[in-house]
């Protein structure tokens, strides 16, 4: 029995991403190697210097939070990096040849979404593991919903960076755009510091309160960490996911509305 | 004959620039028609907004009846596209972009090794399939485009500049290509601004420039279209006043030039006009040792129309 014409359409787009990622398996080693170095080195470093000054309170370990930490950042970063990779797809004339495709738009769309996000879920699932070893394992289901949730999480952030590269249309423009979004954006969460400490500054509060980063990172260390965390976690975990999905969800709809209504090929700055 | 495409006050426009200005034609189910113009003329856009790559700013395209507006998945299960940049990354190999083409446009994976095998073949590309694209040629480059196309064997293939930058035997070799998927159900259109290309492959021509159309139609008709563009030229033995006076006596004849047993004359349907020169001329018991018939070239044509040469747009 064949797969119905758009499923398939939708994996050999998925596929695509992975062929893609694939090609970069030397730059994929290089970022792992350079991850075990921070979250030992530097990571084990920071750590001794927060339980030094008394940052953060007994009984919680901030390592065990800086790892989720530090791989979220990982997740989000690879995730952006995508933009760059859109962008000189469009340089290439790759998009045109997409588009031309005999295939909904609708379902490039999706299946580029889910490729970016499971490319750069695959990229760091080296790291994830490492992550993990570092914790001493976990719950089964804990291992499975965070790695179900970094997906959705990663699929969102491609939906996002598939609206804005496609809408600027700029080589320049995803350069300085997709730099700031990831310098900011992750400091703007609660990826390195837990949100009571953000709670005194409620602009820096409020932002990361809405930042879909700060639910992943979040949402996985609740389900590793859940008595050790759930003081400081942003909010209840299955609003945290709720928010997850609805950001996935969101930013690839809004994918689907660029890419059917507004894209056309050419007009590359 | 059906409509393939029908493209009604398509405007395309960039900004401020008209790619396209108020363009109206059809073209033929099963025909080889030829978009000529020099670079910039809109011959592209055109392709692409049929491909649905690009969207009309006003007026509308309709290939095999569905808008490229409103109904571009319909369109797109029957376009084809060879682009006039090939379309890859520079570390993609031609055997996997093919596969995965293959798998796109509705291929098994079985089949799709079969058919991309078979195609690679014929072009010539089988022994560049582990090559990067950078290592390619412009040419193997180029075949690479068609094969998509030949792969996909779609109702309506396009072709933009198929053979630009390409050596004279891969061209040879691509005109068959393209008479190939004619003669396999497919309606072609190719895009050039090689006068010889656009004579030797393509049963219609619209000339465009300045993104809109300048003229439509057979090369002949075309031809036929400049006023005493045939030039008949005719070795004689006889009188001199006596041709004259018989040229005076024929219609159709624009200008006429009569010098020593020689008579050069500028018309239209030159080959028929002949006949009636020579058999007026043999009826007055003129000798006739000799006749030639030039037609004008495709170039000509494109100068009378357009007021420009097409070497000097490039």
């Amino acid at each position: 029995m064949s797969l119905p014409r758009d499923l398939e359409a939708l994996l050999l787009l998925v596929r695509w991403d992975l062929m893609r990622m694939w090609r970069r398996k030397i730059f994929v080693v290089m970022r792992v190697v350079w991850f075990a170095v921070q979250v030992t080195v530097f990571g084990l470093a920071l750590s001794a210097m927060v339980r030094f000054r008394g940052v953060i309170a007994q009984g919680i370990d901030y390592y065990h939070f800086y790892l989720l930490g530090v791989y979220t950042s990982m997740l989000f970063s690879i995730s952006v990096s995508n933009a760059y990779e859109v962008a000189e797809e469009f340089e290439e004339g790759i998009i045109e040849y997409h588009l031309s495709l005999p295939i909904k738009r609708s379902v490039l769309t999706v299946g580029r979404s889910i490729g970016g996000g499971l490319a750069a879920f695959l990229f760091t699932l080296p790291m994830y593991a490492m992550v993990l070893a570092l914790m001493g394992g976990g719950p089964p289901l804990a291992v499975v919903a965070s790695l179900g949730a970094a997906l959705v999480f990663s699929v969102g952030v491609v939906g996002l960076v598939l609206s804005i590269v496609l809408s600027v249309k700029s080589g320049d423009a995803t350069d300085i755009l997709f730099g700031l979004i990831d310098a900011i954006i992750i400091r703007l969460s609660t990826v390195f510091y837990p949100s009571v400490v953000l709670a005194r500054y409620a602009p820096y509060y409020y932002a990361a309160l809405a930042n879909p980063i700060s639910h992943f990172v979040d949402f996985a260390r609740t389900l590793f960490f859940f008595e050790e965390y759930r003081a400081l976690a942003l909010a209840d975990p299955l609003l945290m996911i709720s928010y997850l999905l609805g950001f996935a969800a969101g930013l690839v709809s809004a994918a689907i509305y660029v890419v059917e209504r507004k894209l056309e090929g050419g007009g590359w700055r | 004959m059906g409509v393939a495409v029908k493209a009604v006050d398509f405007v395309k426009r960039f900004g401020s620039t008209v790619a396209v200005d108020g363009l109206n034609l059809e073209v033929y189910e099963g025909e080889i028609f030829g978009l000529l113009g020099p670079n910039g003329s809109g011959k592209s856009t055109t392709l692409l907004t049929i491909a649905t790559v690009y969207k009309p700013t006003s007026g509308d395209i309709f290939v095999f009846g569905h808008s490229v507006s409103r109904e571009g998945d319909e369109v797109r299960k029957h376009v084809g596209i060879a682009f006039q940049e090939p379309k890859a990354m520079w570390v993609d190999t031609p055997y996997e972009l093919l596969l995965w083409h293959a798998r796109v446009v509705g291929y098994s994976s079985s089949e799709a090794k079969v058919v991309v095998k078979e195609v690679m073949e014929r072009l010539g590309l089988w022994e560049h399939r582990k090559k990067q694209f950078y290592q390619l040629s412009g040419g193997t480059r180029k075949k690479l485009e068609i094969a998509k196309v030949m792969i996909q064997r779609p109702k309506l293939a396009i072709l933009d500049e198929p053979t630009a930058q390409v050596d004279v035997i891969t061209k040879h070799a691509l005109w068959d290509v393209v008479r190939e998927m004619r003669s396999s159900g497919s309606t072609v259109i190719v895009a050039t601004n090689d006068m010889f290309e656009a004579e030797k492959i393509c049963e219609r021509i619209a000339i465009m420039y300045k993104g809109k159309l300048r003229a439509l139609g057979t090369v002949r008709e075309l031809k036929d279209q400049i006023p005493g563009g045939d030039v008949v030229e005719i070795s004689f033995e006889g009188s001199r006043e006596l041709v004259e006076k018989v040229l005076g006596g024929l219609g159709g004849v624009s200008k006429h030039v009569v010098d020593d047993g020689r008579l050069v004359a500028y018309m239209n349907k030159g080959e028929e006009m002949a006949a009636e020169i020579v058999n007026a001329l043999t009826g007055y018991g003129i000798k006739v040792k000799r006749i030639m018939v030039q037609e004008p070239t495709l170039d000509d044509v494109f100068f009378y129309f357009t007021g420009a040469r097409l070497g000097e747009e490039q």
